[in-house]
C-alpha cells in the first residue's frame, strides 16, 4: 500500500512538473518583448558595438505598422542568450507577410536590381500617404542618378525639371489609377537634390508658426477642423514667407503599386493638363510628424483642384485655370468682336453713304 | 481742287517681313495657346505636347521679331518715336478728330482726315493702340513667355514677380488682348478705298494714296 502511495505521488508530481513547464502550460517559456529589446537596440551606443544597422530609432519604429506586430515576429529566432550566443536573429522575409507585392514586384526588372529592403527600411517603412513626395523620389535617386533622369526625360518631356520636381517617379512609374495633389512646406533657406533653393521644411521649422500647445496642424489648419481651407491655403502662403517657408504641390498617386508599370494613358499629356479628371480632383496638405513620416489634412472641396490658388506659385497648365480670368479674357476678345459687328452693321446700312461721295 | 492719286513706298522689305513673321506668329500663339488653356475643347494639333512645342517655337519667333523689329526703328531708322508715339498735336486735337471720323464721318462717306507718309505712317488712334501693343503688351508677354519657358531654372525670378499663378493669369489676359486686337486690326484694316486697300501695301509695301492739294504735315 505504501508502495503504492509512493507511485501515485511521484506520478502526481510528474504530472504537475509537466503541466506547469510543458510549452503553453501554466509556466510561460522565456520570451523577449519589445521593451527588452528596445532597451539595448533603442540606444545609439549600439552602433559602436556592431553596426549602424543595430540602432533602431524607437519613436520613428513606432509609427510604422511593424511596430504593431513587435520585434520577434520578424526576428523569431532570438534566443534567450542574446545576444551572447553570437548568434544573428533571424529576419523573415517581406513576402511571408506582403506575399502578393511580392509576387508583384518579381514580375518587374527592378526584381533584379534590388530587393525590399533596399528600398524599404522595414523599421521605418511608412505607407504612401505617410510618406513626401520628395522622400519617394530620393529613394529612386539612390541608384538613378538625377542627371540621367533628366537627360533621358528630357528628349521628349517639356519643363523636364519641374515635371521631375512636382511629381514623384511612381506618378507615372505606376498603375495606380487614382491621383491627388499634396502639398507639402518648403523651406527656402536650402536647396536639396534637384532643387537649389528649397527643401522640405522639417517639423521643428514648422513648430516656429504653431500655436502655443497646439500641434503642426495649427500652423494652416487655423480653426482646427481638419480640413483646409481655400482662406486657410492663402493664410498659410502669405505668412509662410516670413519664415522663408512656402507650400509645393505635387501630383502623388493614391495607390503605390510594384509593376512600375508605364500605363500608355500616362503618356498623354492631357491624362494631368486637363480640367476636371477626377483623378486629380482631391488635394492634401501634408505636414512632417516630430518622429518622421507625414500627417495629411484635406483640402476643402470647394478649394479642389480647380480653384487652388491658395499657392500662388502652383499651376497645372490646362488642369488649375481660374474660371474668373477665363471669363474676363472672353470679355476682351467679344470687346474686340464688338468692333467689326457693330461698326459692320452701321457700315453696311450707310454704303450708299460713301458711293455717292465717291 | 483735286485731289490726285500718288504711290508712296510705305513699308520698305525689312517691315514688310517682321509683320508677317509676326502676324503668322502671333496666330499660331492664339492656336496653340487655346489648346494649352482648354484641351479638352481644343485638339487642333491633336496632340498636347506638339501644342506645347510649336507654341514655344512661336513665342520664341514672337520676341525675335520684337527685337528685329526694335533695332530697325531705334537704331536703323532713328524714328522710333515719332513713328509710334503720339505727338502733342495727336493727342490735342488728331485722337478726337479721328474717333470721329471711324464713329460718325466715315458713315456719311466723308474722307479719312489722316494722310499717310512714309515718315508720318499712322493717325493718332493708330499711334496710341500700336504704342501700347508694342512698348507694353508685346514686351510683357514675352518676358511672361519666357518665364514660363522653363519655370524651374528661373523659380527665383518667378516667384519675385508674383508666382506661377499671377504669370500664368497675366499671359492668359494678354493673350486675350492680342486676339482682341488682331480683330479689330483686321476689321480696321478693309475701311481702305477698297476693303483691300491696306492690306495689299503691308505685302507690296507700295501704298495709293490720295492726296489733297495741301498735305498734312
Amino acid at each position: 500500500m505504501r508502495d503504492t502511495m509512493k507511485i501515485f505521488v511521484v506520478l502526481s508530481a510528474v504530472m504537475i512538473a509537466l503541466t506547469v513547464a510543458w510549452p503553453g502550460g501554466l509556466l510561460p517559456a522565456f520570451a523577449w518583448d519589445d521593451e527588452d529589446c528596445e532597451s539595448c537596440h533603442g540606444e545609439p551606443s549600439i552602433s559602436e558595438e556592431g553596426g549602424a544597422y543595430l540602432f533602431v530609432d524607437q519613436a520613428r519604429f513606432e509609427r510604422t505598422s511593424h511596430a504593431d506586430v513587435g520585434c520577434t515576429s520578424c526576428h523569431e529566432s532570438v534566443s534567450e542568450d542574446h545576444p551572447d550566443d553570437e548568434q544573428r536573429p533571424s529576419r523573415a522575409g517581406c513576402g511571408e507577410c506582403h506575399d502578393d507585392i511580392e509576387a508583384e514586384y518579381g514580375q518587374s526588372g527592378h526584381a533584379e536590381n534590388a530587393d525590399c529592403t533596399d528600398c524599404h527600411n522595414p523599421h521605418y517603412v511608412h505607407p504612401l500617404v505617410g510618406v513626401s513626395g520628395i522622400d519617394v523620389n530620393c529613394t529612386c535617386m539612390e541608384c538613378h542618378e538625377e542627371e540621367d533622369v533628366v537627360s533621358t526625360h528630357g528628349v521628349w518631356l517639356p519643363q523636364t525639371i519641374l515635371h521631375i520636381r512636382a511629381l514623384p517617379c511612381i506618378a507615372c512609374h505606376t498603375a495606380s489609377e487614382e491621383y491627388a495633389v499634396t502639398f507639402y512646406v518648403e523651406s527656402m533657406k536650402e536647396g536639396m537634390g534637384m532643387n537649389p533653393t528649397a527643401s522640405p521644411a522639417t517639423h521643428d521649422e514648422l513648430m516656429a508658426l504653431a500655436k502655443e500647445g497646439e500641434d503642426v496642424a495649427s500652423i494652416i489648419d487655423l480653426d482646427a477642423d481638419e480640413e483646409i481651407s481655400f482662406e486657410e491655403l492663402q493664410t498659410f502662403y502669405h505668412r509662410g514667407r516670413a519664415y522663408d517657408l512656402r507650400l509645393w504641390g505635387m501630383m502623388t498617386p493614391e495607390e503605390a503599386t510594384h509593376s512600375y508599370t508605364t500605363l500608355d494613358n500616362r503618356w498623354d499629356c492631357s491624362f494631368c493638363h486637363a480640367k476636371g479628371p477626377e483623378t486629380v480632383q482631391k488635394s492634401f496638405v501634408a505636414l512632417p510628424g516630430p518622429h518622421g513620416g507625414y500627417e495629411r489634412i484635406p483640402v476643402h472641396g470647394e478649394a479642389a483642384l480647380g480653384d487652388l490658388f491658395g499657392s500662388p506659385d502652383f499651376y497645372m497648365i490646362g488642369a488649375t485655370r481660374s474660371r474668373i480670368l477665363t471669363l474676363l479674357g472672353f470679355a476682351i476678345v467679344l470687346g474686340g468682336l464688338a468692333v467689326p459687328v457693330f461698326h459692320g452693321t452701321l457700315r453696311l446700312l450707310t454704303m450708299r453713304n460713301r458711293r455717292r461721295e465717291k | 481742287m483735286q485731289e490726285e492719286q500718288e504711290k508712296i513706298y510705305l513699308y520698305p522689305t525689312p517691315l514688310r517681313i517682321w509683320h508677317w513673321l509676326h502676324a503668322f506668329a502671333i496666330v499660331t500663339l492664339i492656336v496653340t495657346g487655346a489648346e494649352i488653356r482648354f484641351p479638352e475643347y481644343v485638339q487642333l494639333l491633336g496632340n498636347y505636347k506638339a501644342s506645347v512645342r510649336v507654341h514655344n517655337a512661336a513665342g520664341i519667333m514672337v520676341a525675335f521679331t520684337f527685337v528685329m523689329w526694335f533695332i530697325y526703328y531705334a537704331f536703323w531708322k532713328r524714328n522710333l518715336f515719332r513713328i509710334y508715339i503720339p505727338s502733342i498735336e495727336d493727342i490735342r486735337h488728331g485722337m478726337i478728330r479721328q474717333a470721329l471720323f471711324y464713329g460718325f464721318k466715315f458713315f456719311r462717306g466723308d474722307p479719312n482726315p489722316h494722310h499717310v507718309t512714309p515718315e508720318n505712317k499712322f493717325n493718332a488712334l493708330q499711334k496710341t493702340a500700336y504704342m501700347a501693343v508694342m512698348f507694353v503688351f508685346v514686351p510683357l508677354v514675352v518676358i511672361t513667355g519666357v518665364l514660363l519657358l522653363n519655370v524651374a531654372p528661373l523659380r527665383d525670378m518667378v516667384l519675385a514677380v508674383g508666382g506661377l499663378n499671377f504669370l500664368m493669369g497675366l499671359h492668359w489676359v494678354l493673350a486675350c488682348i492680342f486676339l482682341a486686337f488682331l480683330i479689330t486690326h483686321l476689321y480696321l484694316s478693309t475701311l481702305g478705298s477698297t476693303p483691300w486697300a491696306h492690306f495689299i501695301p503691308i505685302w507690296t509695301g507700295w501704298e495709293e494714296v490720295e492726296n489733297p492739294p495741301h498735305e498734312e504735315t
